[in-house]
């Protein structure tokens, strides 16, 4: 064997398993988006755009859109916050931290859907721990009043307490306009603590001395020297954890299942929801394939962004 | 400009206690030098003094005033640190203007897009810019101003550091082994141009170093600490020439002093490794001395001679202008080093019997307790208490 072919050689086996694992499944992917196969078929037919002409026109499809970009805009934000907000925290603790760690990451250890069920009680509208609080706080007169800013003159049944009090509280995961905010708080609940591990570790990584040399150039607040040091030092950390979480909201999937079914009347109907109830339930490969096509182009336009981010902006060095 | 007096300082993590109590006056304008092997406390004395680190006990003073309580950044003090502590999303322009804007910017005026419109805004960033030009010009790094600090060099980003505890005009400067970073060739650049620095500023510079040889050049005092306590202190000739313990004597000077044990008779007279010492002690008789020689005191010779040292060449150090003689006394129970001139050594190869005689008077004699003893004739050094 001569030398070029030997090196063909090293590389073939890693080669090889990226295609046939990585590479084949997309391209099939993108192939089977074009016609309308069902799995046991024996043939199928070319129907080009078709498939994505529905994801763009039909109803429920804007619906997926909207549920899933609502949702990555809830999580991202409010979960990054968090995860900052508490390492930031916990990083100031002389001790105790690690209790605190723990307790934080434990959603993050524990099986989604074994927790789903917990959280199935817990939102139950009729046996629910949450109403029933919520229903036994109205006959609490000072708890009432508080919470429904009647303590500042305001007329109670206006309040969004009052209402819960005089009418009924919200079916959480069975009203529509509920729904969607709730399984985005799951999905925070279930996040931050990851989010918090990674800041953490970015914090651990900003030498001493520059705060050092902070509070003797006059940042006297925490503010300023969070400002001046803490904030632009965690850029590799932002950019990090904000794609992660990103592409990780983008892949909610098993609350969904577990809780609402894409339901009611399609709110909760996320991406890969619907990749899942298109593609394997209702057995219409095509259109599945659509999705999970669009799917990738947004993971993948989340991962450039980083690099470029990455490459770019927040190194310093 | 400021005098800085340390009273009873000491300072414990818990049951360790790292520095006992230092009493310290540095004078206005000084360049005083802390300077001991690593975990010293030297640099946790300069960062109590700079604020950055609270002292269990004792006062620091400036200018005649406690400042205990004072915030780091209202001593009015800069430091320069080992790894220049320079923000590294920032220019260079920009890490010489943050402690002007923080100092002289109200928190509204540095505030995104709104400080715009605070009145008196622009005159301040006039002067803070003319301050930043004017340092950068004297240390030679306008081509740099719009750089990062990623994108400069070791030396530069020392300058850079340098120029940001210069812009604010400080009473004092504080430099936290400021040269240990740079490459050998710089270092010794390095120092010239701070000795230079502090000559046109004639400002307080408390420099901290484990170098012995940066304390030597540079200062108008070193102090010599270790294990928490300040041994000497005393302008750079003072202390090499004489120590007052040998634990100084070992520590300052390169290459290291020789030790030898020694004992002395009822008259007080030395000897060591069989040779006796010109010098005569005071006090009684003992046998747990130790004789310290410099390499520069010590004389080769051609012949053998009852005071006189014999050895077996082991080892030769050519530094060039120097030789450095490695000699095993005693087949190498006592190593000595001899500096000899290569005129000197030509010749003498690895192997060959040396005598080595001492240049009288310059022997230190220490007791067993480390501390420098009294001589009798003493001409060369005062007295050691």
């Amino acid at each position: 064997m001569s030398r070029s072919h030997a090196s063909v050689a090293f590389v073939a086996p890693a080669v090889i398993l990226m295609l046939i694992i990585l590479i084949a499944p997309v391209i099939v992917a993108i192939t089977l988006s074009f016609t309308d196969y069902s799995l046991g078929n024996k043939s199928f037919n070319w129907i080009g755009w078709e498939n994505y002409e529905a994801l763009s026109k039909r109803s429920n499809y804007k619906k997926m859109f909207s549920a899933s970009f609502v949702y990555v805009l809830i999580v991202v934000p409010v979960s990054v916050a968090l995860g900052l907000g508490t390492a930031l925290l916990i990083s100031s603790l002389r001790f105790g931290g690690e209790i605190y760690k723990t307790v934080f990451f434990l959603p993050v250890m524990a099986t989604l859907l074994a927790m789903a069920i917990a959280w199935e009680f817990t939102l139950d509208p009729i046996v629910g721990v949450l109403n029933n609080t919520l229903n036994k706080g109205c006959e609490v007169g000072w708890l009432h009043s508080l919470l429904t800013w009647s303590w500042l003159g305001l007329e109670p049944a206006n309040s969004w307490y009052g209402q819960g009090c005089a009418d009924r509280f919200p079916l959480w995961l069975g009203d529509r306009h509920y729904a969607l905010s709730t399984i985005a708080f799951i999905g925070i609940w279930q996040a931050f603590g990851f989010n918090m591990v990674l800041y953490l570790a970015g914090l651990t990584s900003i030498p001493r001395e520059l705060y050092s040399a902070a509070a003797i150039d006059g940042a006297d607040s925490a503010w300023e020297r969070f400002k001046l040091i803490t904030w632009p030092m965690l850029g590799p950390t932002h950019v990090f954890v904000v794609t992660i979480t990103s592409i990780r909201s983008f892949q909610v999937f098993d609350t969904v299942e577990a809780l609402t079914r894409g339901g009611p009347s399609k709110s909760t109907f996320v991406m890969v929801y619907a990749m899942f109830e298109k593609g394997i339930q209702q057995n219409l490969v095509g259109v599945g394939s659509a999705i999970t096509v669009v799917f990738l182009v947004f993971v993948l336009a989340l991962t450039l962004t980083q690099v470029y981010f990455v490459n770019r902006r927040v190194h310093y060095s | 400009m400021a005098q800085i007096t340390l009273r009873g300082i000491t300072k414990s993590y818990k049951a360790t206690r790292v520095l006992n109590p230092i009493d310290l006056d540095i004078a206005d304008g000084e360049f005083l030098t802390l300077v001991g092997p690593s975990g010293c406390g030297k640099s946790t004395s300069l960062r109590i003094i700079a604020g950055l680190e609270e002292q269990s006990a004792g006062d620091v003073m400036i200018d005649g005033k406690i400042v205990n309580d004072v915030r780091p950044s209202r001593r009015d003090l800069a430091m320069v640190f080992q790894s220049y502590a320079l923000y590294p999303h920032l220019s260079v322009r920009q890490n010489l203007a943050t402690p002007l804007r923080l100092r002289d910017l109200s928190f509204w005026e540095r505030f995104p897009l709104l400080g715009i419109f605070m009145p008196g805004r622009k005159q301040k960033l006039q002067n803070l810019n003319a301050a930043v030009n004017e340092v950068a010009q004297t240390l030679q790094i306008t081509p740099l101003l719009e750089r990062k600090p990623g994108q400069l060099s070791g030396g530069q980003r020392q300058r850079v550091a340098l120029g940001r505890a210069m812009v604010r005009k400080p009473a004092a400067f504080l430099m936290d082994e400021p040269l240990s970073n740079l490459d050998a060739g710089l270092r010794v650049h390095m120092r010239a141009e701070l000795a230079g620095l502090h000559r046109s500023l004639a400002t307080t510079f408390i420099y901290v170093t484990h170098d012995q040889a940066e304390a030597l050049t540079m200062s108008d005092r070193m102090a010599v600490m270790m294990d928490g306590d300040i041994l000497q202190i005393g302008a750079p000739d003072d202390v090499y020439q004489n120590p007052n313990n040998i634990r100084v004597a070992e520590f300052v000077g390169s290459p290291k002093i020789n030790i030898l044990p020694a004992k002395s008779d009822n008259a007080g007279v030395v000897s060591c490794v069989g040779v006796s010492v010109t010098q005569k002690l005071e006090k009684t008789s003992s046998d747990k001395l130790s004789v310290g020689l410099r390499p520069e005191h010590l004389l080769l010779c051609s012949e053998k001679s009852s005071n006189r040292f014999s050895g077996r060449l082991t080892y030769r150090e050519n530094l060039g202008s120097d030789i450095f003689l490695h000699i095993a006394l005693h087949n190498g129970a006592y190593p000595i080093i001899v500096r000899a001139t290569p005129l000197d050594a030509h010749g003498l190869a690895v192997g060959d019997n040396v005598y080595v005689g001492h240049e009288p008077g310059k022997a230190l004699v220490f007791g067993s307790d480390g501390l420098r003893l009294k001589l009798k004739q003493d001409q060369t050094s005062e007295p050691v208490a």
